[in-house]
């Protein structure tokens, strides 16, 4: 090797160079996607809109934005909207996903095919699953043929054209499809449990739900908070299914945050509203954040001081 | 014995109903694209298509781009669906390779602060909306509206905190000493990442890789801000048909659907057992 | 072949030293054990040596090179790890063969090597298996011949034994004794059981929150040792010790504790009154009657066979404990007498735990 080469090689190598190696072109990558930000907060101090001339020459009007943002009865909605949606979606998956994995723990006999067909919802482009629903819940559709079916009497619920069942539409859909995220992460998290303390509980005499109570369920504490963790920051997030489902209707009352922000920039053009906006709802989003990660990352520092022997 | 049987009774109907839940969405979409058009809505429902037609799929995959036919627009879905592959492709590869190469440094060196992967993560719990707006801007001036580069490097973005946080998992579990022993074998450091390192994570690379193809594969937001008519992906064409016919092209549309998901539920089901670790977000006991 | 010198190597982590000023030098071809309970540096030591930490401070010389700066690979040094760190994914002979790949040896001749090292360590019938297949010994003669495959110029060990049973052990003590004959390399051996090192050394090297305690000879570090911490570290069972304290008894030196009083043959002038502690090795208490002979009971007996270790309570704080013969006729409860050997006992200082009169 070329006298040249290796020594270019063995300076790479000094660990002061290679650890850094990989962050290089990740943070300019990074900054690269920063600017914009930059350019958020610009656009929500002027006011523009696409319609009227170039960027650098809208004027500058200040809090203005942000006042008519707060005021904005319409972005409220949709913010209180969202979280609502969360709430409700949210938990029932964390309860469905934990009730099924507790069913699937032990073996039995159809397990296999239990386990891997339940992990399918999550694997389908939400879009899909949007649309899907959409052909299923339509009035004289299959879904109300088959509640009809177990009612014993005709069904119509109105899930896509009433203003209360479209948004039980949405947060089935959600559910609908994470509900198998949740399942993979308990399950997984059954699996991991260390077999000992349910042993030596047994030896001292505990039945299956004081077990489960007192051992398995603390033990599986940092498995929930990652589901929770997860699940919930992407639900704040929905998009796909008020779009594809219901396309924020009717009227407004399955408009989320994100499909508000879409219209607000793109069908009415307001882009320096929609800017405006976007950082109020980055103040929740940060604070959301930081709970979260809190959450986080007491578990492991938990966890590592528990398996420290 | 008697309880016993009554709790598997209990479990399996239990089961059973919930695996009717999963399969009914899935199955009426398959159902829906081998149906010609007089049996998209009828009441009561087919659930069994009277007369199967593969009509749906030849419209949407032959080549060509949208056309009017009878007042009607048909999307067509093979470029879209070379776009998908094209996108996701790309950016799970960066996404994998420099995420790992981050993940590595931060397990062995704690290079950027122990908080790194939790800022990273931040990322990632910011909604797309929120960039939607100043990238559309951006993007615009940097001329990278519409183009394959933009939408990758976003994508590659989004997908690095999941990348991250999942081979952070993996690469925990190879030993420290293995690393060592081979240093004062005579390897490299180099050496020891391709001989050692990467052969014990093989499965945890390829489990992430998937699992961020499928991120963003499905990915619509910031597919519909970023491009218009040069890059179009599998989900904005979805979204193109419910908007443009007022959602009632069942049949072809439903053809997309499977086209779209079916390739991508098959290569879930591979990684399935690796998904677990990944998502350990490194709480997961051994 | 290499010696080893270490000049003042230290390990700072933060306001901690880890190692703190260690020097060393090992002869080449000798084997020298590290040894000392967990936490005193040892591995720490051997990290910096091998290159995988570098040090706060400190040189490290093989073959009278200063190596301090040096990548790993660049030092020639063959190790052997406590998990002994075989790669799961390769087979027996590929493990045996990865340093020679690396350096581009041509396949026959990594051929002919890997075989012969494996004769020599006698893991030829595993070469095609894998390290999860393997036996605890097993695995352990496949990390040695790792890197005597690599002719390195010296061998570093970190507590290479502490995963095998306590047979094995004793097996593969005598093993490494054997090949370090044959090949008359360098050895740096590090653990934590008194017992391994002091029947694999040439010397030892005591180590105590990060300094060494007391370099030399096995035999010598037992009978003559420079402080508390080395004397109560060697031996089994350990040294007795008395708390007690030192004044003069008609111009001699005297001892005295609790039911124990010794007179030393020393000057009363040459030490201070003071607190002291007397050691003494269960070897050197005899249980017989005779001048100075102290009463005791009997609270505990552990025959093993070849020797009966017996606890006796003499009204002292704890029990001192003997080494008998196992024909001696005793039983729990008995009332007897014993003394010390007295050219063998040691005293060391109350506070600082130093050897004093020597």
């Amino acid at each position: 090797m070329p006298a040249a080469r290796r020594a270019a090689l063995s300076w790479l190598e000094r660990e002061q160079v290679f650890k850094w190696l990989p962050f290089v072109p990740v943070q300019a990558l990074l900054v690269f996607l920063l600017l914009p930000f930059v350019l958020l907060v610009y656009l929500s101090l002027v006011s523009w809109r696409i319609t009227r001339g170039v960027w650098w020459h809208a004027p500058f009007v200040g809090a203005a934005n942000f006042a008519g943002a707060v005021q904005d009865e319409r972005f409220v909605w949709a913010v209180i909207r969202t979280f609502g949606f969360a709430a409700a979606a949210v938990p029932l998956e964390l309860g469905l996903g934990f009730g099924l994995a507790l069913l699937c723990r032990e073996r039995f006999r159809g397990r296999r095919f239990y386990t891997t067909l339940f992990l399918l919802p999550m694997m389908i482009v939400p879009a899909v699953v949007g649309y899907d629903l959409s052909m299923l819940l339509i009035d004289q559709g299959p879904l109300n043929q088959i509640l009809s079916l177990l009612a014993g009497r005709p069904v119509t619920v109105r899930w896509i054209s009433d203003y209360r069942m479209a948004k039980a539409a949405i947060v089935g859909a959600d559910v609908w499809q994470w509900t198998s995220l949740v399942f993979l992460i308990v399950l997984s998290g059954f699996a991991g449990l260390p077999p000992d303390p349910i042993r030596a509980a047994r030896t001292m005499g505990a039945n299956r739900w004081q077990i489960f109570r007192h051992v398995e369920l603390p033990l599986l504490k940092p498995v929930l908070a990652i589901a929770l963790v997860l699940r919930s920051m992407e639900a704040l997030k929905i998009f796909d299914y008020p779009v594809l489902l219901t396309e924020g209707g009717p009227g407004n009352s399955t408009e989320t945050i994100a499909v508000y922000l879409w219209r607000v920039g793109w069908d009415f053009t307001r882009v320096s509203d929609a800017a405006a906006m976007s950082l109020v709802l980055m103040v929740v989003v940060v604070i959301y954040t930081v709970i979260a990660i809190h959450i986080l990352r007491r578990e492991r520092r938990q966890l590592a001081e528990d398996t420290a022997r | 014995m008697k309880r016993h049987g009554l709790f598997a009774f209990v479990r399996h109907a239990v089961l059973l109903a919930w695996t009717a839940v999963t399969l009914i969405p899935v199955y009426w979409m398959l159902n829906t694209s081998f149906k010609h058009s007089g049996e998209w809505v009828t009441w009561p429902p087919h659930w069994f298509p009277e007369h199967p037609t593969l009509e749906n799929y030849a419209q949407v995959l032959t080549p060509g781009s949208t056309i009017f036919e009878l007042g009607r627009q048909t999307l067509k879905v093979l470029k879209p669906l070379w776009d998908s592959l094209f996108t996701a492709t790309v950016s799970a590869l960066v996404a994998v390779a420099l995420g790992s190469a981050l993940a590595y440094s931060w397990a062995r060196f704690g290079t950027g602060g122990k908080n790194y992967p939790y800022s990273v993560l931040t990322i990632r719990m910011l909604p797309p909306i929120v960039i939607a707006v100043p990238f559309l801007v951006y993007y615009a001036s940097l001329h990278l509206l519409d183009t394959y580069t933009g939408l990758i490097l976003v994508y590659i973005a989004t997908s690095l905190p999941y990348v991250i946080w999942m081979m952070l998992a993996f690469i925990e579990d190879v030993p420290r000493e293995l690393e060592s022993a081979a240093r004062v074998m005579g390897a490299s450091r180099f050496r020891v990442l391709s001989s050692v390192v990467l052969p014990l994570t093989v499965s945890g690379l390829v489990a992430t890789f998937l699992f961020v193809f499928i991120l963003n594969w499905s990915e619509l937001l910031l597919a519909l801000t970023l491009t218009s008519t040069q890059v179009s992906t599998i989900p904005i064409t979805l979204n193109k048909f419910q908007s443009v016919n007022e959602g009632r092209d069942y049949g072809p549309q439903a053809a997309i659907g499977a086209i779209a998901t079916l390739p991508v539920v098959a290569l879930g089901f591979l990684i399935q057992k690796h998904l677990v670790k990944g998502f350990s977000f490194g709480l997961l006991r051994k | 072949m290499a010696g080893i010198r270490l000049a003042g190597l230290t390990k700072a982590f933060g306001a901690s030293r880890a190692v703190d000023g260690v020097s060393l030098d090992i002869p080449d071809g000798e084997f020298a054990v590290l040894v000392g309970p967990s936490g005193c540096g040892k591995t720490t030591t051997l990290n910096m040596i091998a290159g995988l930490e570098a040090p706060t401070a400190g040189d490290v010389y093989i073959g009278g090179e200063r190596v301090t700066d040096r990548e790993p690979r660049d030092r020639q040094l063959g190790m052997v790890f406590q998990s002994l760190a075989l790669f799961p994914h390769m087979n027996v002979f590929d493990n045996i063969a990865f340093p020679l790949r690396i350096r581009k040896t041509p396949p026959a001749e990594v051929r002919a090597r890997v075989e012969a090292v494996a004769e020599t360590v006698r893991v030829a019938p595993l070469l095609g298996k894998r390290p999860a297949t393997l036996s605890g010994g097993e695995a352990q003669r496949v990390a040695l011949a790792r890197t005597i495959v690599m002719r390195p110029r010296a061998f570093l060990m970190d507590e290479p034994l502490s995963s095998l049973d306590a047979r094995l052990r004793v097996e593969m003590r005598t093993e490494l004794k054997r090949l370090h004959a044959a090949l008359r390399a360098t050895f740096l051996y590090v653990t934590h059981d008194h017992a391994e090192a002091m029947t694999m050394a040439d010397r030892i090297a005591v180590m105590h929150h990060g300094l060494i305690q007391q370099p030399g000879p096995p035999l010598a570090i037992y009978a003559d040792p420079v402080n508390h911490f080395v004397a109560g570290f060697f031996g089994v069972p350990p040294m007795n010790f008395v708390d007690g304290a030192l004044d003069a008894d008609a111009g001699r030196v005297a001892f005295r504790a609790a039911g124990v009083t010794v007179v030393v043959d020393r000057p009363a002038a040459a030490v201070s009154a003071r607190g002291a502690v007397l050691g003494v090795r269960p070897e050197h208490v005899r249980l017989r009657d005779g001048t100075g002979a102290w009463p005791a009971t009997v609270s505990l007996l552990e025959p093993l066979g070849d020797e009966t270790i017996v606890f006796l309570d003499y009204g002292g704080p704890t029990s001192i404990v003997a080494k008998v013969d196992p024909d001696e006729k005793i039983a729990v409860g008995d009332r007897r007498r014993f003394m010390f050997d007295q050219d063998k006992l040691r005293f060391f200082d109350g506070t600082t735990g130093e050897r004093i009169l020597r």
